[in-house]
């Protein structure tokens, strides 16, 4: 499983951007249901954030999703930070 | 079933949560009273998306009532500690007047909150964020090395930095201010957060955050630096400022960070969906018309450009959807109404000018 995350935004206005694959890792089942929950609770469009919210974009095998500071749901708030830390 | 809710027949309302968030987001926002109505209660009514901080954006902030016995001409300042967790707004750490703690983000959030207090109320005889001496509510300490602050529509919050790119976000006193001219003008012209009428609301944001900041010091506007977050940037960063109201794009150039991507004119604005449509990025232009107005009448900026800018923000006639000529006409306008057909229109119909901007 490819998981991309792309934050934009911010009161700095700075782009960030990394991914993990899934594939060959020994907590792939952990992304990997991380991911489908956070996926779930994503919207299709991009909603319009608070001022100086970070937005962010999560795609996940070719399908992407958006989401927005501070509605945030426990697992998007989780795998985005942990892509963003891990990632490349 | 929610008080006030209509129903039809004892059915439940025609809205219901399978209509997607953008879609009643819409909806909410429509002509049609009773439909915008039913639209925003069903939004409300939606605690997972948790939407009433995306309303109070959206929409407009509900009216707060000052604290029974409060003075008319002194903030009502609160700053609560989230302990780098998400939780809004996390523990009370400070209210008002009382004394400063160990914890100096506290101390600078509370600092900030009553300078941006004084600067309305002072030059613009506005008492609090709404003009009725609405409380002054921020969370420092939000989240772990949270590299951002934002306004959530009721109250401001402030990340620590990750003290890699970021140091903590309540150091200057411009990203405080900028934070609150946000709540100014949500209460007021209420710009739509995406495009133009969004970065003229971000610009909204810079130019009463550098205000603050002039005031605090009590600046000239040829003295201050007219940077937005200096002392943001951790060390190893190379820049001096997240932007450059004097000379946009020019406040970074960094290996990690990249090149301020901001422009001063017409002719370098960035057409992109990311950052809802630029909002950062754009609000280099009017940034920089205010600075060249500002600069060219000399003395307090706050005073005569920060004066007109005020009264076209809270004048009554900006529109949330508002082009950058649409505001800079307005600009020239109140430029005439305040001060009559002297050095003041001028400045301000030059600097428009300059940037690139048509107010014709």
């Amino acid at each position: 499983m490819r998981i991309q995350v792309r934050r934009t935004g911010g009161f700095a206005g700075i782009d960030r951007h990394a991914e993990v694959n899934t594939s060959g890792r020994a907590d792939a089942q952990e992304w990997q249901a991380l991911a489908e929950q956070a996926v779930a609770a994503g919207r299709g469009t991009p909603p319009i954030g608070v001022p100086d919210g970070f937005s962010y974009q999560i795609t996940v095998d070719g399908k992407t999703v958006y989401c927005a500071d501070p509605r945030l749901t426990d697992e998007q708030r989780k795998l985005i930070s942990r892509v963003l830390k891990e990632g490349a | 079933m929610v008080p006030g809710m209509t129903t039809y027949g004892g059915f439940e309302p025609v809205f219901c949560t399978i209509i997607p968030p953008h879609v009643l987001d819409t909806l909410s926002q429509a002509e049609d009273r009773a439909l915008a109505g039913k639209a925003r209660r069903t939004l409300e009514r939606d605690a997972f998306e948790r939407t009433h901080r995306r309303l109070t954006t959206v929409l407009g902030a509900p009216a707060l009532a000052p604290p029974a016995g409060a003075a008319e001409d002194k903030p009502h300042r609160t700053i609560y500690d989230a302990r780098h967790k998400q939780d809004l707004p996390g523990r009370k750490v400070r209210g008002e007047g009382d004394k400063p703690g160990k914890d100096a983000t506290v101390n600078r959030a509370y600092a900030g909150l009553g300078a941006t207090f004084d600067l309305f109320l002072k030059a613009y005889a506005r008492n609090s964020i709404n003009g009725e001496g609405l409380p002054l509510n921020a969370t420092v300490h939000f989240d772990e090395e949270y590299n951002n602050a934002f306004w959530n529509g009721e109250q401001m919050v402030f990340g620590d930095g990750d003290g890699e790119i970021f140091l903590d976000f309540t150091i200057p006193v411009d990203v405080i201010g900028h934070e609150l001219a946000h709540g100014v003008t949500q209460y007021t012209a209420n710009l739509t957060y995406f495009g133009q009428p969004g970065a003229l609301n971000e610009s909204m944001s810079d130019v009463f955050g550098s205000l603050i900041k002039q005031y605090t010091l009590g600046q000239s506007a040829t003295e201050a630096d007219w940077l937005i977050g200096a002392g943001l940037l951790a060390p190893r960063v190379t820049g001096t400022a997240l932007r450059s109201m004097k000379a946009p794009g020019t406040a970074y150039d960094d290996d990690v960070l990249g090149k301020d991507p901001q422009p001063a004119t017409m002719d370098d604005y960035v057409r992109t969906g990311r950052d809802n449509g630029g909002v950062h990025i754009n609000s280099g232009i009017p940034n920089h018309a205010f600075y060249l107005a500002a600069t060219a009448l000399g003395g307090q900026a706050w005073e005569r450009a920060g004066k007109i800018w005020y009264s076209v923000l809270t004048g009554g006639e900006l529109d949330s959807k508002a082009s950058f000529s649409d505001f800079a006409r307005l600009t020239l306008a109140q430029a005439r109404a305040l001060f009559g057909e002297g050095e003041e229109l001028q400045a301000v119909t030059k600097a428009w000018e300059q940037v690139g901007v048509p107010t014709g």
